[in-house]
């Protein structure tokens, strides 16, 4: 057990930032709220491989700053990020302008499990429905589901509850 | 053939529908204690006694304010015999009500996991992933040699569950899970000699050897029907009477800013989460995540079960 602790690296160029790695207790993400112009700001979070609660914690402290200061789009959200803001009520029913997300489809057919890239804002009407785009199964080509409830992955879009 | 030894107390099923009480009734009845059935709350109310597990359908237990309080040896919550698992907000309001066990998913997860937990209370041998998983199924342990091991055993216990050829998404799920489990047991659990938490602020980057009531143990196994991730620390200090609240606070995201959030985050990540106790002795938390159906297919929030050893000449 000697393997490397793994970071997050923050790229910043303009008012665009892009996380990789993990948010965990090593995290400095008030470092990226300054060097981050003020206004408007963009966070790409598809190479965010793991996030734990002091990450989370530091996370929503980081949207915080940014969202006093313009509006905040979160691009290409990864899949752990998604779950747990989805936990959160800080996040809920849309604080947060989000651009596109990662989601776990699985395959009722076979049982394959796959990651997409999901356009928010294209697919916005069908999302706000708690529809899915669809997605072909790479094994056995049957159409794919979320592999999560609908309301409570796509509650951090704002959503609608299903009636 | 030897008479089977039994522990004193009988089992008292309570539930409205006659098909889910005779379900139930046969459910515990395996554990061939003496089952009561009963239909109404008054009926329950003069059935249960302090040597009793009493088993309750969740609408009639949230339906009784302060019925988990009352005396009996544990109150079960079950969402009843058929296909529909619990309400999540049933659940949620269950736990808020610091009900100590609930059982949320339908058929047959609800016989597997009411079997387990009646017989870990009527034998009082709470301790063990073993109880949760198929013989047969082999168990990978790692002992963690220095606070600063922790990442590698998370990353290591990851790569080994997608390696038996579980999903992605499940070994995401297991990294949070064991990561927040394990910083609990490093971190939460030590007490010094005035009971404060004195590791709560340690830098965690900073080394430290584990040794004695230090160490700190993560087992996993899967038997394909579940995924089973078991942290142990040495010193028992989780207080049972906070910790189902602690778990409906994260919910709401009331400690998202605070701390505290760990045991919520690994709560939300599994489909049953189990706390088994021995005060100052040690603690155990099982996370387990059903491998078998879509996760839609089951309740969406997980069951929930505190074990407290009791200790003979306690009331």
């Amino acid at each position: 057990m000697t393997a490397p602790r793994s970071r997050l690296d923050v790229q910043v160029t303009g008012a665009r930032a892009v996380l990789v790695g993990r948010i965990d207790d090593t995290a400095q993400l008030a470092d990226v709220a300054t060097r981050l112009p003020a206004g408007d700001v963009a966070l790409d979070t598809s190479g965010v491989t793991f996030v734990n609660s002091i990450g989370m914690r530091e996370w929503v402290r980081l949207i915080r700053v940014l969202r006093d200061r313009g509006t905040v789009t979160l691009e290409a959200v990864s899949e752990v990020l998604m779950v747990q803001m989805n936990l959160l009520a800080e996040f809920g029913g849309g604080a947060v302008r989000i651009a596109s997300f990662h989601a776990a489809y699985v395959c009722p057919a076979c049982g394959c499990e796959a990651s997409a890239l999901v356009d928010a804002i294209a697919h916005a009407a069908e999302l706000r429905e708690l529809r899915m785009p669809p997605m072909p199964c790479p094994e056995c080509g049957a159409a794919m589901e979320l592999a999560d409830f609908p309301e409570r992955y796509l509650s951090v879009l704002g959503a609608a509850p299903r009636a | 053939m030897e008479p089977l030894t039994t522990p004193p107390g009988k089992l008292v099923v309570a539930h409205p529908e006659r098909k889910a009480q005779r379900a139930l009734q046969r459910l515990v009845g395996a554990t061939l204690s003496p089952v009561e059935v009963v239909a109404d709350i008054p009926e329950l109310l003069a059935a249960v006694d302090r040597n009793t597990i009493a088993i309750v359908d969740a609408g009639v237990a949230q339906s009784i304010p302060g019925l988990r309080d009352r005396p009996a040896r544990a109150w079960i919550a079950v969402p009843g015999e058929g296909l529909d698992p619990a309400e999540a907000a049933t659940v949620d309001a269950l736990l808020a009500a610091g009900w100590s066990h609930v059982v949320a998913h339908p058929m047959p997860i609800l016989a597997e996991e009411l079997l387990a937990t009646v017989q870990k209370l009527r034998r009082n041998e709470v301790f063990g992933l073993e109880k949760y998983i198929a013989w047969g199924a082999e168990t990978r342990s790692y002992t963690l040699g220095d606070v600063r091991e922790r990442d590698d055993a998370v990353t290591t216990l990851a790569r080994d569950v997608v390696g038996v050829g579980l999903p992605d998404r499940v070994g995401s799920l297991v990294s949070v899970i064991a990561d927040e489990l394990i910083a609990n047991a490093l971190y939460l659990a030590p007490l010094d000699e005035n009971r404060q938490r004195y590791r709560a602020g340690e830098a965690r980057e900073r080394g430290r050897a584990l040794r004695g009531r230090d160490v700190v143990t993560v087992r996993w196994a899967t038997d394909a029907r579940y995924l089973a991730i078991e942290v142990r620390d040495r010193w028992g200090t989780l207080d049972p009477k906070e910790v189902s609240g602690r778990l409906a606070n994260g919910k709401t995201g009331a400690a998202a800013t605070e701390g505290g959030m760990g045991l919520a985050l690994a709560y939300a990540c599994c489909n049953q989460f189990v706390v088994d106790l021995q005060p100052d002795v040690m603690t155990e938390v099982i996370a387990l995540l059903d491998v078998r159906y879509k996760p839609t297919e089951l309740c969406r929030s997980a069951s929930f079960h505190t074990f407290v050893v009791e200790t003979p000449g306690e009331p």
